[in-house]
């Protein structure tokens, strides 16, 4: 018969043509008649019998086998619709859509067999409608019409729109008007039912049609059909079964079903697990999508609680977990096509699970977008068996060397479309922020988590793993292959997702686009396509998954409770929902790559990776993006915790939930402590991809932070302070001074670990953390939640702890990370106020742009040197020509001389913290900047020290033209910050501009690289630390005392606080370099070293800084402690012991110091052995070295000789008692003591005025301009 | 060459510090008063009116303003004091006296020199007097205004010194001292004049004499930092100002013009020199000139002393390689 009909057209190809014309133009049209639902389907009708005319025009046995079944699946299935459609519209009483809209309330029954049977028209999966499609569209193809086919595949694309549209309207939006129901009519549903029922059976086994179809087309055994499916596995029947089984229970009870659905959630986790027959890369993400399914599970029974809906909701949560499973674990392309639209269907019905219309809208687009790509994908994956025969991943690995070019050309774009767009790769990212945000949360974060991984694994699995890198080369259309443009929409996708994110309001929004752009960064990284690449993004894509889906959990958890869903409801909620917003904060610092969690070391690896596959380029991008990503992550863990808290009677999530995150923060801590179980998953992926694609695969790196018995008893100690904190803020403070007390020991017990000179900070760092804590014990006596800065600080001592500590590059930028982010940050906000927010926030962006410019220029270092070990990269450094390493070099030293806060990056800009608790900034200024000369220092010698150097930069005068730089900037700084210190009169901020001129000191000696220069440089370290910090802490006990933080409040407080008087004079003199004070001392070998090394101009210039530094001492003194007191100052009364003790002892030290120069000079001279420089002739006990070396001990002893002669004199014996008068005011009794005193800004009237001409100048020629 | 290597406490307590240098500050204070009147037209007090002044205020009662913060205001004028008494060892006397190897050295001493405006500053803040922080105030802005000429010129003294005898920048001032004996003094080089000059500018503002005795100007401020004080304390500060004038002239004879005598011929030159630029360089001057205003005065010093200074240095820098090998 089919002979005959083909005989009767002019030529099959024709026929063909036709069909596909009357299908592309009838699916259009039928579109175009919408809202009239009996013309569309009329049409639609119509336009399906293109299909059989295409299966009978290209022929062969699937065409024809096609056509026939084709005939015979749409005769059951659209008969279905139509009888159902009829009984609807007969009833209502108009065909127009908007009229029918809401049919599914008011006709439950009509509505859904009529969904079902457009859903199976439509040849979604599980409706095996799409099964005689499928053979035609493969006959097409295997005859060469790939036109037709083309045409075919765009047709569905174009109907999927109206089928889904019209099933919306009637079987799920609400009644837009009431409509009055004629009676039902008795014909149309006695039909609709065994049709049903025929499509049922159709469509779960289509086999013996397919066989009954191919005899009656003449092809006995249905040969040159391709095999679509295979069985399913065990890890994919149980959920699905599941599915099934908790609807069923839920019915007769939803306690019952909880418990079924967890259990079967555990089970699913289970099969997975115990499944020894999967391959690395399905076996990973198998494992991830039921994990993190089984995570959903548990959440819901918090989250869905038992609402009306929730057994349809189980249903397809299990349903989507099969699938995804399934997706996971394929191993042809059939069954993985069949998973992949299984999958979208499945989540389709999960985000409009509210049906609200926002959310009916989302999931349009959503099914469409997704629906449209596995279409495009499909086409794909039928042309690659007629290319090879086979679905079988295996086989395709097997032949992807023999598909031509041309089809392979064709194959890939469509595949990688498909998996784009779960992906959520721009440009195909809109569905993205729209179906996140408005699926119910416990679906949002799946979705986010591992639906748009499915994208991914498609990438790794099929294109990566199944084709291989080197075929994909192959089928490059003017060198544009697969991986560049992964690579370049990867980049783009990480742009617009930052920035989308960074403008965005509403909080699952803002997760959503953080979502785009984190796929970019995975992409882009991937799209590098080596073998290390493609690990790190398989690392970040597990990690993501959790982080993003623990972030999505506790915004939902905050939605249920508030109902808010913008950032600024969350204020204040961290106070009512501890847990939750503990967890959220967790996750954030996670995804914004710091450690100690997981999102760290994927980061890492992936910028490591970039770096490593030549695409810096893409690392800096990613660090860009990072910086981005900072921001608005900060903004709302901020609003978390630092915002005072309006509502009231909000309460924790619900258990459930609490454990879902519970599990999910507990997996981002392993990741980021012991990543080596998903490591090694991950590795055995990654050799996968790197055989097939002929990729040299190396070992991993080594990702596991060194921690030091120092650091892990500071971070112990931290988490135990933060939990002490929440019943007693007292004991919450001893116990961290005992924490780092015992770090201390930690430090000391471990000596033999490092070089000198880490041992030597790591000791000041943990001996003068202990001090500062106790101070800010007292300091904080009568603020808030105390336990929170407590900890925070010791997590951020532990981090420099561990810094110094570190023997390889991962561990050195792990740790120096975790002391200068997120911990720093909330010490910082620690007040709550805006103005502490603030400060606190641009200190946090301005550590993460310093510590970016690091990590590109060591990820840069390490690719070229091939190694972590810091021993090693020395060695392998030398052997490399300078022109390498230079950028790395350089741009690691940017980020040091950011941390030391040089100029044009000093810190004091970025941070004017007058709300900080001043023992943290006391610290910050005194220890941690320090970490800025130390890593110039450490890293000096690691590089190479200056034979590396002077290759680098080549040599001036013998000495290496980085270093010289470096120096210059440092006494430009002293200079700057010197002058802005004197100009300045708040408390603080007076402080915190001499911290970067002192640190200016600190720099100018060490990167004078000469003997002298490193020891002045460390002794004036060490010195500044022991100044500064007591002065800080005098500045802590003056402002908790008098509640002022501008010096123009004080005046007098010397009489009151004698003993903080004294301690603040004899620092400020010391550190304004007053002979024979410890700091005069450092600053000497600065000067001398300075001359000696020719530089005679940084010389005068560090020796005026001090004169800066004496004017600024004297005005704080002056204002702060002289004259008569203040309103302020009255209240005032000296410092409790806990203050003085540390005020105390770092005088006391400071004393020692300058007495006896030696007692640092000695450990010195042994560092500079150690580095290399020859070491300075000191002795404990003798004067202070050098050409014309003095003592401070003999101008010390002189000193209390005269004193001891004049002092009796002076003080004692008739005459020497005291008479007290009022101050001499020449006549003038009515004055106010206030008005008496010179107000402080007007206290060096011309050379205030003159420095701040020329400070401001370039400022203020600028504003000219303007104006 | 002779110079005599005393024990650090002998040179502290009797030459060229303590006692010898006590009587020579105010011996030199009691011709600058009765030159002073001479020129003036006056008879002038007797040579020993200072010593009679010391003592006199050694038998006054002590008076302190209530609001004053004690320890620091009795602490200053020791302090101050004391400085420069320990200042007086590091002082060379050309063939004389050389200062022990580990005293310390020219940037010691500069930076003891700012010990007595430091302690001024502390006793005026101190006071709680208003006039005290007006003086306060004044002294801070005068010294950072001739503090820069001061380390340049000891830079240029150091670098032309060092560089010309092919070493380092030297701060050695037994080096400077004996460089100078052998080579001529650093007056006739032609490349040190301007350091000279920048050097006639800033001892009167660091003494605080006429034009620059602006932070104790009697007439403006009642003596400024002084004005609380009485008796001992008051009686220190007048001794740290005689002793201050010593040093300074002191370290301006040592840089530029050191006698290539020694024994108690270089002790008497150094003596005569010490006269004559107490009453030209000191009375004469303050005889002669007005006081000019703090802000006159300030941007004076960042103008010329400090570019003439800067120019010494630089041509020291780069013209005085093996000069003098």
């Amino acid at each position: 018969m089919l002979d005959h009909l083909s005989i009767a057209m002019a030529s099959p190809t024709t026929l063909a043509a036709v069909g596909a014309i009357v299908l592309l133009l009838g699916e259009i049209a039928a579109l175009l008649s919408l809202p009239n639902l009996a013309w569309t389907f009329a049409i639609s009708t119509v336009a399906e019998l293109g299909y059989v005319l295409i299966g009978l025009g290209v022929g062969g046995p699937a065409g024809d086998t096609g056509a026939l079944m084709h005939l015979g699946y749409q005769a059951a299935m659209r008969g279905l619709v139509l009888t159902a459609g009829w009984h609807l519209v007969r009833r209502t009483g108009s065909a127009n859509l908007n009229v029918l809209a809401g049919s599914g309330p008011r006709m439950p029954v009509a509505a859904t067999l009529f969904g079902f049977g457009v859903f199976s028209v439509m040849g979604l999966s599980p409706f095996k409608g799409s099964f005689s499609k499928f053979i035609i569209l493969y006959a097409a193809i295997e005859q060469g019409q790939w036109l037709v086919a083309f045409a075919g595949t765009l047709a569905t694309i174009v109907a999927a729109v109206y089928y889904i549209l019209v099933v919306q309207k009637i079987c799920l939006e609400p009644a837009a008007r009431p409509v009055e129901l004629a009676p039902a009519p008795r014909a149309p549903l006695a039909i609709a039912w065994p049709l049903t029922a025929l499509t049922v059976l159709i469509s779960l086994w289509p086999a013996p049609f397919l066989l009954f179809a191919a005899r009656l087309a003449g092809f006995a055994g249905g040969e040159g059909v391709p095999q679509f499916e295979t069985p399913w596995a065990t890890p994919v029947l149980v959920p699905y079964i599941g599915g099934f089984t908790v609807y069923l229970i839920g019915r007769v009870s939803a306690q019952g079903r909880d418990v079924a659905a967890v259990l079967l959630g555990v089970a699913t986790v289970a099969v997975v697990a115990l499944d020894g027959g999967l391959d690395p890369a399905s076996r990973l993400f198998a494992l991830l999508f039921s994990g993190v399914c089984c995570l959903m599970i548990v959440y819901s029974i918090g989250y869905i609680g038992r609402a009306a809906s929730a057994n349809r909701y189980y249903f397809f949560a299990f349903l989507m977990t099969g699938s995804l499973i399934g997706v996971a674990t394929a191993h042809e392309l059939g069954n993985f096509y069949l998973f992949w639209e299984l999958m979208t269907w499945t989540s389709y019905f999960l985000v409009i699970h509210e049906q609200t219309p926002k959310a009916l809208r989302a999931g349009l687009v959503y099914f469409l977008m997704c629906a449209a790509g596995a279409y495009l994908m499909n086409f794909g994956i039928l042309l690659t068996h007629a290319e090879i025969g086979s679905f079988e991943l295996a086989a395709i690995a097997d032949k992807a060397s023999v598909i031509p070019p041309l089809a392979g050309a064709a194959i890939v774009p469509c595949l990688f479309v498909g998996f784009a767009v779960k992906m959520g790769l721009v440009p195909l990212q809109s569905w993205l922020p729209l179906a996140h945000p408005e699926a119910p949360s416990s679906i949002s974060g799946p979705l986010s988590g591992v639906l748009t991984k499915a994208g991914l694994l498609g990438m790794v699995k099929v294109l990566y793993v199944a084709f291989g890198a080197s075929a994909l080369a192959r089928y490059a259309v003017s060198g544009l292959d697969a991986n560049t443009v992964l690579m370049s929409l990867g980049c783009l996708t990480l742009i617009y997702g930052e920035i989308r994110a960074l403008f965005e309001r509403e909080l699952k929004r803002m997760l959503a686009f953080s979502t785009i752009a984190q796929i970019g960064e995975i992409a882009a990284v991937l799209g590098i396509g080596t073998a290390l690449a493609s690990d790190a993004a398989l690392l970040h894509v597990t990690n993501h998954a959790m982080m993003k889906t623990l972030l999505f959990y506790a915004a939902g958890a905050f939605i249920l409770r508030t109902g808010g869903k913008r950032i600024e409801d969350l204020a204040g909620l961290g106070r009512a929902m501890p847990l939750t917003a503990g967890a959220y904060a967790l996750a954030s610092f996670a995804i914004m790559g710091l450690p100690p969690f997981s999102g760290f070391v994927s980061k890492f690896f992936m910028i490591y990776a970039a770096a490593m596959g030549g695409h810096v380029e893409v690392a800096a991008l990613m660090l860009l993006g990072g910086i981005i990503g900072v921001i608005y992550y900060t903004r709302v863990v901020s609003f978390l915790f630092y915002y005072p808290y309006k509502g009231e009677g909000v309460r924790e999530a619900p258990v459930p939930m609490l454990v879902a995150m519970g599990v999910l923060a507990a997996a981002i801590l392993v990741g980021g402590f012991a990543p080596g179980w998903q490591l090694n998953l991950i590795a055995q992926v990654g050799d996968l991809a790197a055989l097939r694609g002929a990729l040299a695969s190396g070992p991993l790196p080594g990702l596991v932070a060194d921690w030091p018995a120092g650091a892990t008893i500071a971070i112990v100690g931290a988490v135990a302070v933060a939990l002490v904190g929440r019943t007693s803020a007292v004991w919450a403070g001893r116990l961290a001074v005992a924490t780092l007390v015992a770090a201390l020991g930690g430090v000391i017990a471990q000596s033999g670990r490092y070089d000198r000179l880490s041992f030597c900070f790591a000791v000041l760092i943990a001996a003068v953390g202990a001090l500062n804590m106790l101070h800010s014990t007292a300091y904080l006596a009568d603020s808030h939640r105390q336990g929170r800065f407590f900890a925070a600080f010791t997590v951020m001592i532990a981090g420099l702890i561990g810094m110094t500590q570190a023997k390889d590059i991962f561990s050195f930028f792990a740790f120096w990370e975790l002391m200068s982010s997120w911990a720093l940050w909330a010490a910082i906000c620690h007040e709550e106020t805006a103005a502490a927010r603030r400060e606190g926030f641009k200190y946090f962006i301005f550590n993460t742009v310093g510590a970016s410019f690091m990590f590109l220029g060591l990820a840069m270092i390490a690719a070229r040197a091939g190694t972590f070990e810091f021993a090693a990269l020395g060695a392998a450094l030398r052997g490399l020509p300078p022109a390498i390493v230079a950028p790395g070099v350089v741009l690691v030293f940017l980020g040091l001389v950011m941390k030391a806060a040089m100029l044009p990056v000093r810190i004091d800009y970025q941070m004017h913290p007058a709300l900080a608790p001043t023992p943290v900034s006391g610290y910050i200024s005194a220890v941690l900047l320090k970490s800025g000369p130390w890593g110039v220092l450490k890293l000096f010698v690691v590089f190479g020290g200056a034979t590396l150097f002077s290759k680098l930069g080549g040599e001036v005068n013998g000495q290496p033209v980085i270093l010289t730089v470096i120096s210059i900037i440092a006494a430009v700084t002293i200079l700057y910050a010197g002058a802005m210190a004197a100009i300045q009169n708040g408390v603080k901020l007076l402080l915190i501009y001499s911290t970067v001129c002192q640190l200016g000191y600190v720099l100018l000696g060490v990167s004078l690289g000469t003997t002298l220069g490193v020891a002045g440089g460390l002794m004036h370290f060490v010195n500044h630390m022991m100044l500064k910090d007591a002065m800080f802490l005098v500045a802590g006990a003056v402002m908790v005392k008098s509640h002022a933080t501008m010096l123009d409040e004080l005046g007098g407080l010397g009489r009151r606080m004698p003993f903080t008087f004294g301690v603040f004079l004899l620092s400020g003199l010391s550190l304004a370099g007053v002979p024979p004070l410890n700091g005069f001392s450092s600053k000497w070998l600065i000067y001398y070293a300075a001359f000696q090394s020719g530089h005679w101009a940084l010389a005068v210039a560090a020796m005026i800084g001090s004169l800066l530094t004496l004017a600024a001492v004297m005005k704080f003194a002056h204002a702060a402690f002289m004259g008569p007191p203040t309103a302020h100052a009255l209240a005032a009364e000296e410092a409790p012991a806990a203050m003085l003790i540390p005020m105390g002892a770092l005088a006391a030290a400071s004393v020692v110091f300058g007495l006896f120069p030696g007692l640092l000079l000695v450990p010195i001279a042994a560092i500079e052995r150690e580095l290399g420089f020859v070491p300075i002739a000191a002795s404990l006990l003798g004067p202070l070295p050098g050409l014309e070396g003095w003592s401070p001990l003999l101008l010390t002893a002189l000193t209390a000789m005269f004193a001891i002669l004049l002092l009796p004199w002076l003080r004692l014996g008739r005459g020497a008692e005291v008479v007290r008068s009022s101050v001499h005011l020449c006549g003038v009794v009515d004055i106010a003591a206030e008005e008496m005193r010179p107000g402080t800004a007007r206290l060096y009237e011309t050379p205030d005025a003159i420095l701040r001409r020329a400070l401001f100048a370039p400022e203020r020629a600028a504003k000219r301009e303007e104006a | 060459m002779m110079t005599s290597q005393l024990p650090i406490v002998v040179a502290a307590l009797v030459f060229p510090g303590g006692v010898f240098a006590l009587a020579l500050g105010l011996a030199l204070k009691g011709a600058d008063r009765r030159f002073a009147a001479r020129l003036q037209g006056r008879v002038g007090p007797p040579l020993a009116q200072p010593f009679f002044d010391v003592v006199k205020l050694g038998f006054k009662r002590t008076m302190a303003p209530d609001v004053a913060c004690a320890p620091v205001f009795f602490g200053a004028p020791l302090v101050g004091a004391v400085s420069m008494l320990l200042a007086m060892t590091l002082v060379p006397i050309a063939g004389v006296y050389a200062p022990g190897p580990i005293g310390g050295d020219l940037l010691v001493l500069i930076y003891l020199l700012a010990v007595p405006g430091v302690a001024l500053m502390l006793a005026g803040s101190s006071s709680g007097s208003p006039y005290g922080a007006i003086g306060f105030s004044r002294e801070m802005a005068m010294m950072l205004a001739y503090e820069g000429p001061i380390v340049l010129i000891v830079a240029a003294v150091g670098l032309r010194v060092g560089l010309a005898t092919g070493q380092g920048p030297t701060f050695s001032l037994s080096a400077i001292v004996a460089y100078q004996q052998a080579h001529g003094a650093l007056l006739f080089d032609p490349v040190m004049w301007p350091a000279v000059v920048a050097f006639a500018f800033f001892y009167p503002a660091n003494l605080g004499i006429v034009p620059f005795d602006i932070p104790e100007a009697e007439t403006e401020v009642l003596e400024g930092p002084l004005l609380e004080y009485s008796g001992r304390p008051l009686a220190l500060f007048k001794v740290m100002s005689a002793l201050k004038a010593v040093v300074v002239l002191g370290l301006g004879v040592a840089l530029f013009m050191p006698l290539p005598f020694s024994g108690i011929v270089g002790l008497i030159g150094w003596l005569a020199q010490l006269l004559a630029l107490a009453l030209v360089g000191v009375t004469a001057v303050r005889v002669g000139a007005g006081r000019m205003r703090i802000d006159q005065a300030f941007v004076f010093f960042l103008k010329w002393p400090l570019a003439l200074a800067l120019v010494s240095v630089l041509a020291a820098a780069y013209f005085s390689a093996g000069v003098a090998p």
